[in-house]
């Protein structure tokens, strides 16, 4: 097993002190999603300042450092906004819907990314240099690991590979040696359990 | 009609399928309502692993960035001002109550659903009415800040406004968006309900600090 990076690594991690309600406001996030489907700008930064611990963390797991995370983030949200249909209210909540955004783009920019280094001759994709990062919260950040240690392991397996590593359904199949369909199914059961073990569906 | 997308809105919401097969799970929710609920759960599922895991705090920079994004080149401007949010009216009442800088006429103008709305607040607002408060001025702009010496509650009104003016902390040589005040009439409002004192407020306006003010406690 090959050793995690740093910010898997609650022991590297430095922990700060989260910052008590920072991008709280009074609008409620329905609100929020309608002002944002009729294009509303001041939604759209609203929008940021609500999930910009959350869309961040997300784009930083994938790419491992500031500055790509960054332009993830931003690219992401400037295309939803600037995109005629940027975001239908049917598609689901705006934060999940956001982040998932966010997420799809920066393993998008990672596959590139490995594409563009394979090219240079390199044997295999380089692994992602993670920078050692303050994260928020550790207690937080131990109720994912929790949650995933009580999956079993034909579940975890994938769904690891699939959420840290960023692997698509085929290289998880071929690496496990497992039938396609049945790592799709366990990647979705697996999920599934681990959204509820982590406190409902919100 | 497409196959129903099933278990591929895992996939998509983690980021697993192929291009071909992400463009296709895209295509057939935008028709299927049943599949986009499903997407939509899968999309909630993979942002509860996100916000159980390891939080990063994104540079301020960031927000500078995206404050600055354009809006698309076919906005909808001919759309009149679709809802006002709720809490836009909350924090008018608010102040309003607390300070009387309000002319009436404001908060009753718009219709008299909004109205309603607002009176289904009166409990939260009356806390604000009837709480000590402190005040102090912005240096910059025709502004102030109205907030609770315990720094539960926070008003920022801003008059003369003719854009949406963002509200940020300045602190630990960061600074924290905290929300935009948008202007009704010309009276620009935002309240903020905090569990932490702030020491400082500033206003920022084309990504460009405006005003500034020092409260105490
Ligand atoms: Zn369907």
């Amino acid at each position: 097993m090959s050793a995690l990076p740093a910010w898997q690594n609650p022991g590297l991690a430095r922990p700060v002190r989260r910052t008590p309600s920072l991008m709280q406001d009074s609008i409620d996030d329905e609100a929020l999603a309608a002002a944002f489907s009729s294009k509303e700008r001041w939604a759209f930064e609203a929008a940021y300042a609500r999930f910009a611990t959350l869309l961040y963390s997300t784009a930083y797991h994938v790419l491992g450092n500031a500055e790509d995370a960054q332009d993830c983030v931003h690219d992401a949200l400037s295309r939803v906004w600037r995109s005629p249909d940027a975001y239908d209210r049917s598609r689901g909540a705006i934060r999940s819907f956001l982040t998932v955004c966010v997420r799809n783009e920066a393993i998008t920019r990672l596959r590139s990314k490995q594409r563009r280094s394979r090219l240079h001759e390199r044997v295999a994709a380089e692994p992602v240099e993670h920078d050692e990062i303050a994260v928020v919260d550790v207690v937080e950040h131990q109720r994912l690991r929790a949650a995933m240690a009580r999956l079993p392991d034909e579940q975890r397996r994938p769904l690891e590979l699939a959420y840290f590593e960023q692997k698509t359904h085929v290289e998880i199949a071929a690496q496990l040696e497992v039938p396609l369909g049945t790592i799709k199914s366990r990647i979705a059961l697996g999920l599934r359990k681990l959204a509820m073990a982590l406190g409902g569906t919100r | 009609m497409s196959a129903h997308i099933g278990e591929d809105a895992a996939l998509y919401a983690l980021g697993a399928l192929e291009p071909h097969e992400a463009a296709a799970v895209e295509a057939h929710v935008e028709h299927c309502s049943a599949c986009a609920r499903l997407l939509a759960q899968a999309e909630d599922d993979v942002t509860a692993m996100v916000a159980a895991g390891p939080l990063v705090e994104p540079p301020a920079a960031l927000a500078e960035r995206i404050l600055a994004t354009p809006d698309a080149s076919t906005p909808a401007t001919g759309r009149q001002r679709s809802r006002v949010p709720r809490a836009a009216w909350f924090a008018a009442l608010a102040a309003a109550i607390v300070v009387a800088v309000l002319p009436s006429a404001y908060v009753y103008r718009e219709n008299l659903a909004m109205h309603h709305t607002m009176l289904a607040d009166a409990d939260a607002m009356a806390r604000i009415a009837t709480s000590p408060h402190r005040s102090t001025a912005f240096a910059g702009r025709d502004a102030h800040v109205m907030y609770a010496p315990d720094g539960s509650w926070y008003v920022v009104v801003i008059r003369g406004a003719k854009t949406p003016m963002h509200v940020v902390w300045p602190h630990d040589g960061e600074r924290t968006m905290l929300g935009t005040a948008v202007p009704h009439g010309d009276v620009a409002l935002l309240y903020l309900p905090k569990s932490h004192r702030m020491d400082q407020l500033a206003l920022m306006s084309d990504g460009r600090v405006v005003a500034q003010a020092q409260l105490v406690f």
